[in-house]
């Protein structure tokens, strides 16, 4: 019993899964497709127009025949009145026998082959209810069509609609009862409905099939027009698509003169142009690339020649009478040092842009990397007055990095903090997980404004455009760090806010040129500012 | 017409397009059928809602309009007792509901204590009477009870195997009636031996009972000889049923001993259930004794009076039985060589009427022309009558004292006497069986007998004549070779009687059982068997002044007169199945034999085109 119910409730729950994953597969559809929508619509629409006609059809139908059936009742019932009264007249001696052959001449065309039942009675009679022929039950005849008559005036006629009963346990069916009163006597007949009742039946059913395929067609036409409209859109859309995605020499096909073949051109001359576009600029791009690199290539040679002089002047400043000139020796030497690194960073960049970077990955241990640059500005951030904090985990954290890259990223970030870092404490945490490592740097200066978070990666952008371009780096470091980082496959990501300082995290692939799914850093340093991070976690990259 | 002419010429322009018009006849050319398309569409949409307005003959067959057990009938409507009526309204009540069968008697019953255990049930015992009883009227009255006397005119009885016997009388009938706790009264004892008797007027009898027909073979065992019997017919779902159960109980008392059934003794009836026009007739296993062809025979001719059956199947105990070499389920038209009026229907049909002709010849009626068959001293008899099989011929002398045969029936046979009256008796005229017997009554004023010769055989005198002590006017044999029909002169008034002829354990002749046919007929002075249920009668009907042709049905339903027209004075008829009927008359001491105009129309006039007297038919 508890097994069959079990069974019985595991079917169910298969059933309304079915039901459920058929619904919601037919609701995707009927969101995701024009086609589906226009025709469920259609078939709704037509569906309760050819209902509500083929209401008013059978309306008027069943009222039509009504209609010749009550008239030809009525005219039967004429007949049958006068033959009555010329039977009848007004002799009142034995009624009996002659009301039983008036009957019996009314009868020739009652019963089961015949169109009609009738019903005679003489009020005046005692000892019996009259005549009816064949099978009919006298009740038949329905009281309120009695007592009608009763009240009415001799001569008046009346009909109404009841079910007709048979003395020999036959169906009651529905019937037409006229009955008429001329002097004591009153005279019914009583017409079945079955026939009207099996045309009408006939007739509906017809028109219910009708109305069927009238609908299933609409829906079908609505079909295939949208099919027309909706596979060139959906082409289209594919396109599109494809443009988008940068296949440029993607094109639709024209076919026909008509208002889709229209879009089809304008869409294709849309690609041409965008195409044309976008070449011109990428040709632009690569020659500008190519000046920067070969214009930092070209400045190298004078810049070493300089270089020397500039040493040699530097190394007899001492000897030089006007100290004013030993001073500007200092200088020349300062500036040179910076125009170096600076077209080193230019060299570097131009490197990355032309896609000639590469990577020389091997497996290190990241603690070890931070220890290393952290150890190489220790006496800058000493000379600042920050002091630097670790926070390292105990176990290696091993990963497939370019040593050289990684520590150009960890100086330029720990350079940054330290400059920007008012004097506070630097915070270097490293974290590690299943896929990833990640380093990230805190500082407590100034902070970020927001919005800047991403502007600290442009080129040659400054926090603060009123700085002297003599102090802090060359404007590229953190341009050039994230391309190390995006070389890696990782993500360089800033977080700032103005007061609270800024914190920038580096995160790696453990296996170089692995996806990255996530870091096991927070970008957003626990407990500053609200939990709520100014900008989204932006992925590098996208 | 016109449009026409045009479209052809504007088609002819577009087939032979001139260069610059090329186009635009392509075009029209493309439109044209997709408008013709939607015109048809249109025309064939506007015709489909309209009745049609023509079109082709359609021909069909008349429905078979032939009386029907089951045609439309007239039912009384019963009251129930009213509680304020006293014992005479209780007693004209109680009569007036009896002729309703509704529902068993329900009504009915109402009028009666209720230890009263009159059932009369679907085959009841039935008085009929004259008139409607109109004057009960108390003849005893003390507090609680009371005694109602009724009176009328009896006419006759149906005992309960449906079997009518007249028995006019003058009817006196009393009823016990006591009053109830309630103060109403109500009927305790009912009149008669038959304590489940009805009784009903003629009227209550034609209009709640019909004469149907059962079908029993005769002793030839070819041919059904119809037994008729009344069956109250208020219900039509049970009426095959009651008809079936009727047949297998057997042939009414009447026909007792004259005919057989093939059902076996003891065979009942499981069910009859009837499935659009086909009935399927379930027997008790008892039928399987029977001969599966001659009980299907006698159910074809029985069912056949039901209009709605077409067909049946036999089954017995559930089975499904077929006769050999024939389908389960039968046209109920079937086994027509069983047909009471004889083997062969078809050949019936055009068989020719014999006339003995002016100059004393016998001849066959060509058209209207005596053609002379038999000369010499056989063509001179009287009321000659061919033999079936056409091997004899018998008549009377001119006196009628004396009967004849000769053979064959051609040229110019010798004549035997063949029976002599005795002093002032005459025989009536002779009448074949279907196996070559010849029968006549001989009869004087108040006595008769009936000689029966065998073919091949001497005249013997039947041994037990029913209608001994009678005189005879007429007597002719059914083609069942079972019935005889007779004029005898009851109280010095002709009446048609009907009687059977019954062989006797020990081979001897009983001929007897007369009951009569109609009383409708004030005189009557021959008749014919028209077919198996309709005599052809030359008589007076009540308010005739003098004698007309009449057709009458066996069952006693009303005579219907045949033709119109002066006929002089008839004296002989004759009749055969699907044959005209024929009046041998004299008028201005001219004889002629006259026939219908048309003869297949009862209303047609009489014509007498024939110089010839006595016409018969075969047999």
């Amino acid at each position: 019993m508890d097994r069959a119910k079990r069974l019985v409730r595991r079917g169910l729950g298969a059933v309304r899964r079915v039901v459920r994953g058929v619904a919601r597969r037919g609701y995707k559809r009927w969101r995701r497709s024009i086609q589906v929508r226009i025709v469920t619509s259609t078939l709704c629409i037509s569906a309760i127009v050819v209902a509500i006609l083929g209401a008013f059809l059978m309306q008027q139908v069943s009222s039509a025949l009504m209609d010749g059936k009550v008239k030809a009742a009525r005219l039967q019932l004429d007949d049958g009145l006068a033959q009555v009264q010329r039977d009848l007249g007004n002799t009142t001696t034995e009624d009996g026998d002659r009301l039983s052959a008036t009957a019996d001449r009314l009868k020739s065309r009652s019963g089961p082959s015949g169109l009609y039942e009738v019903y005679i009675r003489d009020t005046s009679e005692k000892y019996f209810g009259g005549y009816a022929t064949n099978e009919l039950r006298q009740e038949s005849v329905p009281r309120r069509l009695r007592e009608e008559l009763q009240h009415a005036p001799t001569g008046s006629r009346a009909y109404t609609y009841g079910r007709l009963t048979y003395v020999d346990g036959g169906a009651p069916e529905r019937g037409l009862i006229v009955g008429g009163r001329t002097g004591q006597f009153e005279l019914y007949y009583l017409f079945p409905l079955d026939e009207e009742q099996r045309t009408l039946t006939n007739v509906g059913r017809s028109m219910a099939g009708v109305g069927i395929v009238l609908v299933l067609l609409l829906a079908a036409i609505a079909s295939l027009v949208t099919r027309q409209v909706v596979i060139p859109v959906r082409l289209a859309a594919q396109g599109a698509q494809r443009l988008a995605a940068g296949r440029l020499e993607e094109r639709m096909r024209v076919r026909g003169e008509d208002d889709l073949a229209r879009l089809a051109r304008s869409f294709n001359d849309m690609a041409a142009n965008l195409q044309e576009k976008i070449g011109e600029l990428e040709d632009l791009s690569q020659v500008q690339r190519q000046f920067v690199s070969d214009v930092s290539h070209e400045l190298r040679t004078p810049l070493t020649t300089i270089r020397i002089a500039a040493d040699m002047l530097y190394e007899h400043r001492d000897t030089f009478g006007d100290p004013a000139v030993g001073r500007s020796a200092e200088l020349l030497q300062s500036q040179l040092e910076r125009f170096e690194s600076l077209l080193a960073d230019l060299l570097e960049i131009s490197r990355h842009d032309a896609g000639a970077a590469t990577l020389d990955a091997e497996s290190l241990d990241m603690r070890d990397l931070v220890l290393r640059s952290v150890g190489d500005i220790q006496g800058l951030a000493e000379r600042k007055g920050s002091k630097v904090v670790l926070q390292l985990p105990g176990e290696p954290c091993m990963a497939e990095v370019d040593r050289r890259r990684v520590e150009r990223i960890m100086r330029n970030l720990l350079v940054n903090a330290v400059e920007h870092g008012e004097g506070e404490d630097i915070v270097v945490s490293v974290g590690a997980d299943r896929d990833a490592v990640a380093v990230a740097v805190r500082d407590h200066g100034v902070g970020l404004k927001a919005g800047e978070g991403q502007m600290v990666f442009d080129r040659f952008w400054r926090a603060d455009p009123a700085r002297a371009r003599t102090t802090g780096g060359t404007g590229l470091g953190l341009s050039i760090s994230r391309e190390d980082a995006q070389l890696h496959g990782g993500w360089l990501q800033a977080w700032g806010e103005p007061g609270a300082g800024s914190q920038f995290r580096l995160s790696l692939p453990r296996v170089a040129g692995a996806e990255l799914r996530g870091s096991p850093l927070p970008l957003v340093p626990p407990g500053a500012g609200d939990a709520r991070p100014l900008f989204a976690e932006l992925e590098a990259g996208e | 017409m016109t449009r026409t002419l045009n479209r052809t010429r504007n088609r002819s322009r577009a087939a032979h397009p001139t260069p610059p018009r090329a186009p635009r006849a392509r075009h029209a050319r493309r439109v044209r059928p997709a408008l013709a398309a939607a015109a048809a569409l249109t025309l064939c949409a506007a015709g489909c809602a309209n009745v049609p307005s023509g079109g082709q003959v359609i021909t069909g067959r008349p429905a078979e309009r032939a009386e029907r057990v089951d045609d439309p009938y007239v039912r009384l409507i019963p009251v129930p007792p009213r509680p304020s009526w006293g014992p005479e309204e209780i007693v004209s009540g109680f009569l007036a509901a009896s002729a309703s069968f509704d529902d068993d008697h329900k009504v009915a019953k109402q009028y009666l204590d209720v230890q009263n255990s009159w059932k009369p049930g679907m085959r009841p015992y039935v008085t009929v009477l004259q008139n409607r009883i109109l004057d009960p009227h108390v003849v005893k009255s003390s507090g609680g009870e009371a005694t109602v006397r009724v009176t009328g005119t009896q006419l006759g009885t149906i005992s309960t195997d449906g079997q009518y016997t007249a028995a006019p009388k003058d009817l006196e009938a009393t009823f016990q009636l006591a009053r109830t706790p309630q103060g109403t009264w109500r009927i305790t004892n009912l009149p008669g031996e038959e304590k489940s008797g009805l009784l009903l007027t003629k009227d209550d009898v034609q209009r709640a009972m019909h004469t149907v027909n059962l079908y029993f073979f005769a002793p030839d065992q070819r041919t059904l000889v119809p037994n008729g019997i009344f069956l109250p017919v208020v219900n039509r779902e049970t009426l095959s049923a009651r008809l079936v159960r009727a047949l297998l109980a057997g042939p009414t008392s009447w026909l007792h001993g004259a005919v057989e059934s093939a059902f076996p003794e003891g065979t009942g009836l499981r069910g009859v259930s009837i499935d659009k026009d086909v009935a399927v007739v379930d027997l008790t296993r008892q039928a399987r004794g029977g001969s599966v062809e001659r009980m299907s025979a006698q159910l074809a001719w029985t069912l056949r009076q039901m209009s709605e059956i077409k067909q049946f199947r036999l089954r017995i105990d559930g089975e499904t039985t077929a006769p050999a070499g024939m389908d389960a389920t039968q046209p109920v038209g079937g086994w027509a060589g069983n047909s009471p009026d004889g083997q062969n229907p078809s050949q019936l049909a055009n068989q020719n009427a014999y006339v003995a002709g002016p100059s004393r010849f016998l001849g066959t009626l060509a058209g209207d022309h005596a053609q002379p068959v038999v000369t010499g001293a056989a063509g001179r008899l009287s009321h000659p009558v061919v033999a079936p099989d056409y091997r004899e011929l018998a008549g009377l002398n001119d006196k009628g004292d004396q009967v004849f045969t000769a053979a064959p029936v051609t040229g110019a046979p010798g004549v035997r006497p063949l029976l002599t009256a005795h002093r002032g008796a005459r025989f009536t005229a002779p009448s074949w069986s279907r196996d070559g017997t010849l029968w006549t009554v001989e009869s004087k004023a108040d006595e008769s007998w009936l000689w029966v010769r065998p073919r091949g055989e001497r005249p013997v005198l039947a041994a037990h004549w029913g209608l001994g002590g009678r005189q005879v006017l007429a007597f002719r044999v059914a083609r069942d070779s079972v019935r005889a029909a007779v004029i005898v002169k009851l109280d010095n008034r002709p009446q048609v009687q009907i009687g059977r002829i019954a062989h006797a354990q020990d081979g001897s002749l009983d001929v007897g059982s007369f009951l009569p046919v109609s009383s409708e007929m004030e005189d009557a002075i021959d008749l014919a068997w028209r077919d198996y249920q309709t005599f052809a009668i030359l008589g007076r009907a009540k308010h005739d002044s003098r004698s007309l042709p009449y057709l009458m049905p066996v069952s006693g339903a009303p005579i219907s007169s045949l033709g119109v027209g002066a006929l002089g004075e008839p004296r002989t008829i004759a009749a055969a199945p699907g044959a005209p009927v024929l009046i041998g008359t004299r008028s201005a001491e001219k004889d002629s034999v006259c026939r219908q105009r048309t003869a297949d129309k009862s209303y047609s006039e009489w014509i007498c085109p024939t110089a010839a007297k006595d016409p018969s038919y075969p047999g």
